[in-house]
């Protein structure tokens, strides 16, 4: 099955400048612009979803990337979120280092195969340097949509 | 002796049969686990020979098949209560998994019983288990 995870994410859940300084709070700013912007219903639900596995892993991936993620019935489908901060966060990364980019991904409970997809295509995508350091100097969110877009394979 | 931090390796030639046994074994024995998928150049350039592909295309297939591992005994951890940490690296496995033996001071290696994990049981300096 071929899935573009350029398909699953929404200018509206673009946040250029995340305001948040720690991991957490940085969740919590991301779901709320979600539920804001009507892409999610559950917002508690879903946050707690996604610092169940913050308690239990890692999801700093290093080279200042972080992808937190979970499968919740808070989402009606695959759905990706973005945020950039400009100064980092800590989000235990495997190399100790800030993330400066931030994805965040989340589906329904029987989407396993798509969430795995989605999850192994975004973390293959952000291992390629150029694509980082476009993502860290787009100015708008048409602009990260179009980098995702070029780049994906 | 104790065993709390468990390295799994995987490789291209890993199938996904022993990812619930050791997120099984993590579980019963309270233990951490580390999953490392190792992405061996000289395996990827022989399988391009072989099926008449382009290297950059096993390439890509390994990488991705790599992280949907990762990602796949994650989940299974997540739903078992167990910590994980998922590294995907390139190089040599033998060379890349003893230095994440002394980085992450790993107790024990969980590997595939199979003839090519012979070299990792000979030349490991902690417990390997046979999954």
């Amino acid at each position: 099955m071929q899935l573009k995870i350029s398909e699953y994410l929404k200018p509206e859940a673009i946040i250029m400048e995340i305001k948040a300084k720690e991991k957490l709070a940085a969740i919590d700013e991301l779901v709320a612009h979600m539920v804001n912007n009507k892409l999610v219903s559950n917002g508690e639900e879903f946050i707690k979803a996604l610092a169940k596995r913050e308690n239990l892993e890692s999801t700093g991936i290093g080279d200042g990337i972080a992808i937190p993620h979970a499968r919740t019935n808070a989402v009606k489908g695959l759905l990706l979120a973005f945020a950039r901060s400009p100064k980092g966060i800590d989000f235990s990364s495997i190399d100790g280092k800030p993330s400066y980019i931030i994805f965040l991904i989340a589906s329904p409970e029987n989407q396993k195969s798509e969430y795995i997809m989605a999850l192994a295509k975004l973390s293959r995508l952000l291992r390629k340097h150029p694509v980082r350091e476009m993502l860290r100097n787009a100015n708008d969110p048409e602009e990260i949509m179009k980098i995702i877009k070029e780049n994906e394979e | 002796m104790e065993f709390k931090k468990f390295l799994l390796m995987l490789t291209g030639d890993t199938d996904q049969t022993i990812l619930s046994a050791a997120v099984q074994l993590c579980k019963d024995m309270d233990g951490k686990l580390f999953v490392l998928f190792v992405i061996e150049p000289n395996r990827v350039s022989r399988l391009a020979s072989l099926t008449h592909q382009k290297v950059k295309i096993v390439y890509d297939k390994t990488e991705e098949n790599g992280w949907q591992l990762l990602y796949l005994v994650e989940d299974e951890a997540v739903e078992n209560g167990v910590w994980t940490s998922l590294h995907l690296e390139e190089g040599s496995a033998l060379d890349i998994t003893k230095r994440y033996i002394d980085t992450y001071q790993i107790d024990a290696l969980l590997l595939k019983r199979k003839d090519e994990s012979k070299r990792m049981f000979v030349s490991s300096t902690i417990p390997v288990i046979g999954l």
